[in-house]
């Protein structure tokens, strides 16, 4: 009697153990998945977000790096690359121009960018600017207040990060890290259902 | 830990006590020829044992120790280099053995699981076995009361199964559980009525509470190192981050941290001051230094505004924000060969080991024309010039001077891999100055060649901060209080019985003996106790037979028509 008790224990006891272990591995591989999401070319730095599974992109006001103010809704029903980069970001220094090459291309296409200038100086920034040739505007992020409302809606964890933003204010794409020409062009092409011209 | 784990010597344990009369379980002696099964149960009862438990904990704080001794990869990764270059030898060994990183060390994971298997194991038949022990009654009372460490014997002139009813009913209101020959099993004894009472549970309780709560603890560290992070960031007096990962100089993620749990808070820096002893010996020394801030816990809330001290620390949003360094960010503008502005910012410098707040950093400037520049210096708060060195006489800033080396060429910057804001890597660049240039608050250095100017143009305080998210913290602190109520409980409380027998006497009276027994009497007080309650019972036994002898002079108390002692008893709850 006694021993099959002690058994039942140790065996309670194991099986706790077990639950435990068994909860929190699995915590560790529910964070992992979520429906909605399909990765360009099986790198998961390059993220697409399905039609229904966008999330929104939330609205700012803030100034351009020329002195004006700039809404993010006037944006509204066009489609915009939205670039977070500083000029300090070595990986932002190299995308640049590729950058500015896709904006050019996408012009005609209505294709809108925008940079977002995280952890920069107005000096450094222009001069960024002015050296890569980039002609579309950016707005400064001095408050933070612009990268933390977009890392509510997707993982914005550092520069540069590069998102898509269709034609509705709903995140389509997101590139993490450096976007490479091939990843903004077939991100762009589905958006917009065109091609660079 | 407590004498819990020694069920086969232990008299109180109903379990054990269950067991009496069987052999001995085969587990329990040398595993020998036991096969797996009987392995694997061997190894399982010497890793819940209280032995191993002890050795474990022992070992998890000996563990501990080189994590404060040594500087850690998490806290302290420049103390970490700064080991390598003083003991070369010594520090990729220690490296192997995880000793710059304990706890995140295999080694310090072992240790740490195994002994929550430990408590585990521990704990949960110790948890079956309270609840047992809880439900079952004492023992029955033994024949021979006399051989009790405590025993008293008296006559009283009341009937034994009177006077064993006193006596429960005096036990009871002191809060002892009762057992009486009906309750359970074996024949009552002819012509001698007993009862055993027992008190003392909650010994069991604090002992269970003070596992548990060891088990919390554990758990809860557990808790924050998945789901806590810590993060440093530099803030320049007059800027302003938020609490993400872009927006930070250094994460350390729990190991369930995603970016998005971070606090969505932000924290401006207004203004900083430090004020230093002027005089005396301890001149240089720090006296006070304050960072005026204003924080908002989540984008669009109402802006906050605190004094944030050294061990004054600023909660917000579940974190916590500590101030932990400071130092000076001299501001320059950089004007290129094309006479356009490319850079004019406040640049942190860091302060070194020489004292004083003489601090060293670097300016780059990617984007001047035709050229890269880039320039490395320090910053003096209070130069003297001694003997041709320039050293710093005070930490505040009385006589602020830089001192600028200025290259040309590729900052590496445009390619390759990320890089440090306070290192310049000269290897693609050309010196431009051979001797260092000292510059006052509002002077200029002229490139040569035209190259540009780099201009001194003030300095501003910086302060470094660092953020930590335990979410562990306050059940941490619970359950070591509740382990530590537990611990004193299991202390205090003794479980101790009593056993009343009553014979009938030939004068109608009877002879009551009393015994009594406490498993640990570290603490003394039982002998007192029982005294006492001896003394109790007796007169409360007297009491009732001179009030039986007064409405009732000619009674028979042996022959009374209520004799059946659980009748009417509810069942006391033991404490």
């Amino acid at each position: 009697m006694f021993r099959g008790k002690r058994r039942a224990v140790v065996l309670v006891a194991a099986v706790c153990t077990g639950a435990l272990l068994a909860v929190v591995l699995l915590a560790g591989w529910a964070s992992g998945g979520s429906s909605g999401v399909s990765y360009l070319d099986g790198n998961t730095n390059a993220v697409l977000y399905a039609a229904g599974h966008r999330p929104l992109a939330p609205d700012f006001t803030a100034s351009t790096l020329t002195g004006s103010r700039l809404s993010f809704s006037s944006y509204r029903g066009r489609v915009v690359v939205l670039n977070f980069w500083g000029s300090w970001c070595v990986p932002c220094r190299e995308e640049a121009p590729t950058l500015a090459v896709v904006a050019e291309q996408y012009q005609r296409a209505g294709v809108a960018f925008l940079g977002v200038d995280v952890r920069d100086t107005t000096a450094s920034a222009e001069a960024f600017v002015r050296n890569f040739g980039v002609t579309y505007p950016s707005v400064s992020d001095s408050s933070s207040q612009i990268t933390l409302a977009f890392t509510a809606a997707v993982p914005v964890s550092g520069t540069p990060t590069t998102l898509v933003v269709d034609r509705t204010g709903h995140i389509a794409g997101a590139v993490f890290g450096q976007a490479t020409y091939s990843e903004l062009t077939a991100m762009l092409a589905k958006v917009t259902g065109k091609t660079a011209g | 830990m407590t004498d819990v784990r020694v069920p086969e010597a232990d008299p109180f344990d109903a379990a054990a006590q269950e067991r009496d009369g069987r052999p001995p379980s085969p587990a329990a002696a040398a595993p020998g020829g036991l096969g797996l099964a009987g392995w694997l149960k061997w190894a399982w009862r010497q890793l819940t044992s209280m032995r191993i438990a002890l050795v474990l904990l022992f070992l998890l704080a000996v563990g501990s120790v080189p994590g404060s001794i040594l500087p850690q990869q998490g806290t302290d990764a420049a103390g970490v280099q700064q080991y390598y270059t003083s003991h070369p030898g010594l520090a990729p060994w220690l490296n192997h053995l995880g000793l710059f990183n304990v706890f995140a060390a295999p080694w310090f994971a072992a240790i740490y699981l195994l002994l929550f298997a430990s408590l585990v194991g521990c704990v949960v038949p110790r948890t079956f076995r309270l609840v047992g022990s809880a439900r079952s009654l004492p023992p029955r009372a033994p024949r021979h009361l006399t051989r009790l460490p405590h025993s008293a014997e008296y006559t009283v002139a009341l009937g034994p199964q009177d006077a064993v009813q006193v006596a429960e009913r005096a036990l009871a209101s002191h809060g002892f559980r009762l057992r009486r020959p009906a309750d359970g099993g074996g024949s009552p004894d002819a012509g001698e009525p007993w009862v055993s009472a027992e008190k003392g549970y909650l010994r069991e309780v604090g002992n269970l509470l003070f596992h548990l709560a060891l088990l919390g603890v554990l758990v809860s560290v557990a808790l924050g190192g998945l789901f806590g992070y810590k993060a440093d960031r530099l803030l320049v007096q007059g800027s302003t981050f938020a609490d993400t990962a872009s927006q930070l100089d250094e994460l350390y993620p729990g190991r369930l941290v995603s970016d998005a749990d971070l606090g969505p808070f932000t924290i401006t820096l207004n203004q900083f001051e430090a004020s230093y002893i002027a005089s005396g010996p301890q001149r240089g020394q720090p006296s006070s230094f304050d960072a005026q801030i204003s924080y908002t816990a989540r984008p669009g809330g109402p802006v906050g505004s605190y004094r944030l001290e050294v061990n004054r620390p600023l909660s917000v949003d579940g974190a916590k924000v500590y101030l932990i360094g400071h130092g000076y960010a001299p501001v320059f503008r950089v004007t290129d060969a094309r006479g356009q502005v490319v850079y004019n910012a406040p640049t942190p410098f860091i302060s070194g080991s020489s004292g004083n707040f003489l601090s060293e950093g670097v300016v780059k400037v990617p984007d001047a024309q035709p050229q890269q520049l880039g320039f490395t210096g320090i910053f003096v708060p209070t130069a003297v010039d001694v003997g041709g060195v320039l050293q710093s006489a005070f930490p505040a800033a009385d006589n602020p001077v830089v001192s600028m080396i200025a290259y040309a060429g590729n900052l590496g910057m445009n390619s390759g891999p990320s890089q440090s804001v306070y290192q310049l890597d000269t290897a693609g660049m050309r010196r431009l100055t051979t001797s260092p240039q000292v510059l006052q608050v509002g002077q200029s250095l002229k490139l040569p060649g035209g190259q540009g100017t780099l201009t001194f143009t003030g300095y501003v305080p910086w302060v470094s901060l660092t953020i930590t998210h335990d979410p562990g913290q306050i059940p941490a602190l619970v359950c070591g209080i509740a382990a530590l109520g537990g611990l004193l409980l299991s202390f205090m409380v003794r479980r101790r019985r009593v056993f009343v027998r009553a014979r009938a006497d030939s004068g109608g009276g009877s002879t009551v003996r009393v015994g009594g027994l406490t498993r640990t009497d570290a603490s003394g007080g039982f002998e007192a106790e029982f005294a006492s309650l001896a003394d109790e019972l007796r007169s409360a036994q007297r009491a009732a037979a001179a009030g039986q002898a007064a409405p009732q002079p000619g009674s028979e108390p042996g022959t009374e028509p209520d004799s059946e002692p659980d009748s009417g008893h509810s069942q006391h709850e033991g404490k």
